[in-house]
């Protein structure tokens, strides 16, 4: 009822691990795979050189979800070759998210992860918080068009491109990435954001702006999956806010085929794929569909 | 939820030359071997256990780097930004409780001690320190009612030696039913396989480089467990840490990248 096929990949049930959570070691993701359910997990975003990222705090937690600066912090692709090793022992596809700072380094990172083993990759053009590196080559069609086609050139495995939804005009940039050769679409990542503290008339973030995920991000993650899946025809994933299997629910029916979790992790627990996937198929049963493809698209007819 | 609360420093105190201990206006209920993320706002934020965890909120601090370096230039009425106390605090087992402290590690000892003692349990502690002068809370044990062995690296005062040192001596003449270790990893990784080879079950709590603090980044997973020392731990079971090649070993930097302690 759950299992789903996503440009190429086999997954157990529609959840997958969102970039960024718990995802910058191989024992954390294989225990989000193996204990928490997971049909999918998708890596830390990995770039060329190792980055201690932004300096703490790097997440305030507000109503309604989180606002993080993490920073794009990594051990540099090399060194990741082992996680991705111990990551693979947890028996479901593993999605190795990239990021640059030029295509090059793009296109060499993502060459290196499949050459790890990796089952896809995702092209982080949607991280805004690192100047020249993940959302600035999102922004704009022209930039992911030319990411995305570097890319394609060197890696034969899927590819999906993860996009922000503080582009100028997100569809025309998800439509670029189709004709780039991506084979899927992720929709979205963090929105810009910050919180200031009114004590001290500080900013709290280390980076003092950040990236807002949560509830609160998902109205317009799901405004963003409708409007690409009308537009586009390779898959979308959708993120951003999902908690339950009611919120997944509405993602599968803007269009979605999968979801990505990430902030939720902290309000459910690990296990929160596992519970999100059986509130999915209560939800299918109730309305008697039969399989989650069922449900997709509906409510853009 | 888990918000920053922007706070007073209510008093300082002066443990040693590089110890110091930070009462804030905040008033808490922790479990001892909880801790907290202390902001000094502009400059960063770091993890500290709770030293002192009902009523106002203690941390001690050693001087180390450039976050505890500015921290030490505060004084009373400053403001520091707290999250917390979060994490799994030491959970209390049978009525003979042993403590193994070195250096600022007696920090979440001393409170679990107080409330041990409280609860009419025995409880020896072991302090450990480089020299005399930097030996921590040793009168604040005592007046709880502990009894407290010492160790000095250079042997200005108590036995001369380490802290496993004086445990493997106490441990061929007496036996505990739960111990609880804190301080230096290799010194933990040696406690813990003294108290192994003698069977009583031990708790250990581990210092590791936090990012986010509530379980959502994976900076400070334990490799070979998939634990999160913010969120399941701090405090771990002797049981836990034997499945981590990890623990005594290396950690990671903010890169992510191992660490080794000293030598592979
Ligand atoms: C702490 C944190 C770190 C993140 N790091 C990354 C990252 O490295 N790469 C990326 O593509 N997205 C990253 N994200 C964004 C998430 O993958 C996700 O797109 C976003 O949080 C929205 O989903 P959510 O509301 O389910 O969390 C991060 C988010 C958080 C909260
Ligand atoms: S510091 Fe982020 S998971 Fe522990």
């Amino acid at each position: 009822m759950l299992e789903v096929e996503l440009a190429g990949l086999k997954l157990a049930n529609p959840t997958m691990l969102a970039s960024g959570i718990l995802g910058t070691s191989g024992a954390a993701l294989k225990r989000v795979a193996v204990s928490g359910g997971a049909g999918a997990i998708v890596t830390k975003s990995i770039g060329a050189t190792p980055r201690e990222g932004h300096p703490n705090p790097t997440v305030v937690e507000i109503d309604g979800g989180l606002i993080s600066a993490i920073g794009l912090a990594n051990p540099g692709y090399e060194e990741f070759r082992e996680e991705i090793a111990v990551a693979k022992e947890g028996g479901v596809p593993v999605v190795g998210s990239v990021y640059g700072f030029n295509f090059q380094e793009y296109a060499m990172v993502a060459e290196a992860m499949q050459g790890y083993g990796v089952d896809a990759i995702e092209l982080n053009i949607s991280y805004p918080n690192v100047g020249k590196a993940g959302a600035f080559f999102g922004y704009r069609e022209e930039l992911a068009h030319e990411v995305v086609s570097e890319v394609r050139k060197r890696v034969s495995i899927p590819l999906f491109a993860k996009l922000t939804a503080n582009a100028g005009d997100v569809v025309a940039v998800a439509k670029a990435c189709e004709d780039a050769g991506a084979d899927a679409i992720t929709a979205t990542g963090a929105l810009r954001a910050m919180a200031i503290d009114v004590t001290t008339a500080k900013p709290v973030l280390g980076n003092r702006v950040g990236g807002l995920s949560g509830a609160c991000l998902k109205p317009v993650a799901l405004r963003c999956v409708y409007e690409i899946a009308e537009e586009v025809s390779i898959p979308v994933i959708g993120c951003g806010g999902i908690t339950t299997g009611r919120d997944a629910v509405e993602f599968f029916l803007a269009g979605a085929r999968a979801v990505q979790i990430g902030t939720a992790v902290l309000y459910r627990g690990i296990t929160v794929f596992r519970k999100v996937s059986r509130e999915i198929a209560e939800y299918l049963e109730e309305q008697g569909y039969g399989h989650v493809s069922e449900i997709v698209g509906l409510a853009q007819r | 939820m888990h918000e920053m609360q922007v706070v007073e420093i209510k008093k300082i105190v002066r443990e040693t030359k590089r110890i110091r201990t930070f009462f804030l206006d905040l008033d808490v209920n922790a479990i001892p071997g909880q801790f907290v993320m202390v902001w000094l706002p502009g400059v960063n934020e770091k993890p500290m256990s709770a030293s002192y965890t009902r009523g106002d909120l203690g941390i001690t601090v050693l001087r180390l780097g450039d976050f505890t370096r500015r921290l030490f230039e505060l004084s009373e009425g400053d403001l520091l930004g707290i999250r917390g106390p979060m994490g799994r605090g030491f959970k209390i087992y049978g009525d003979r409780l042993l403590l193994v402290g070195g250096g600022v590690g007696v920090a979440p000892l001393a409170p679990l001690a107080e409330e041990a003692l409280r609860d009419g349990k025995e409880v020896t502690a072991i302090v450990g320190a480089l020299t005399a002068s930097e030996l921590l809370f040793v009168d604040r044990l005592k007046r709880a009612g502990a009894r407290v062995l010492i160790s000095t690296d250079d042997g200005t005062a108590g036995r001369k030696g380490f802290t496993t040192d004086v445990l493997a001596e106490l441990l061929e003449e007496e036996s505990f039913d739960q111990c609880f270790t804190c301080g230096p990893e290799l010194m933990m990784a040696k406690v813990l396989e003294i108290t192994r080879s003698k069977r009583i079950p031990t708790q250990a709590s581990l210092h590791r480089y936090f990012k986010c603090g509530i379980g959502i980044c994976g900076q400070c997973v334990l490799d070979g467990t998939g634990l999160r020392v913010c969120k399941e731990g701090p405090t771990f079971r002797d049981k836990e840490l034997r499945r981590s090649h990890e623990f005594g070993r290396y950690w990671r930097n903010a890169a992510g990248q191992k660490i080794y302690f000293g030598r592979r």
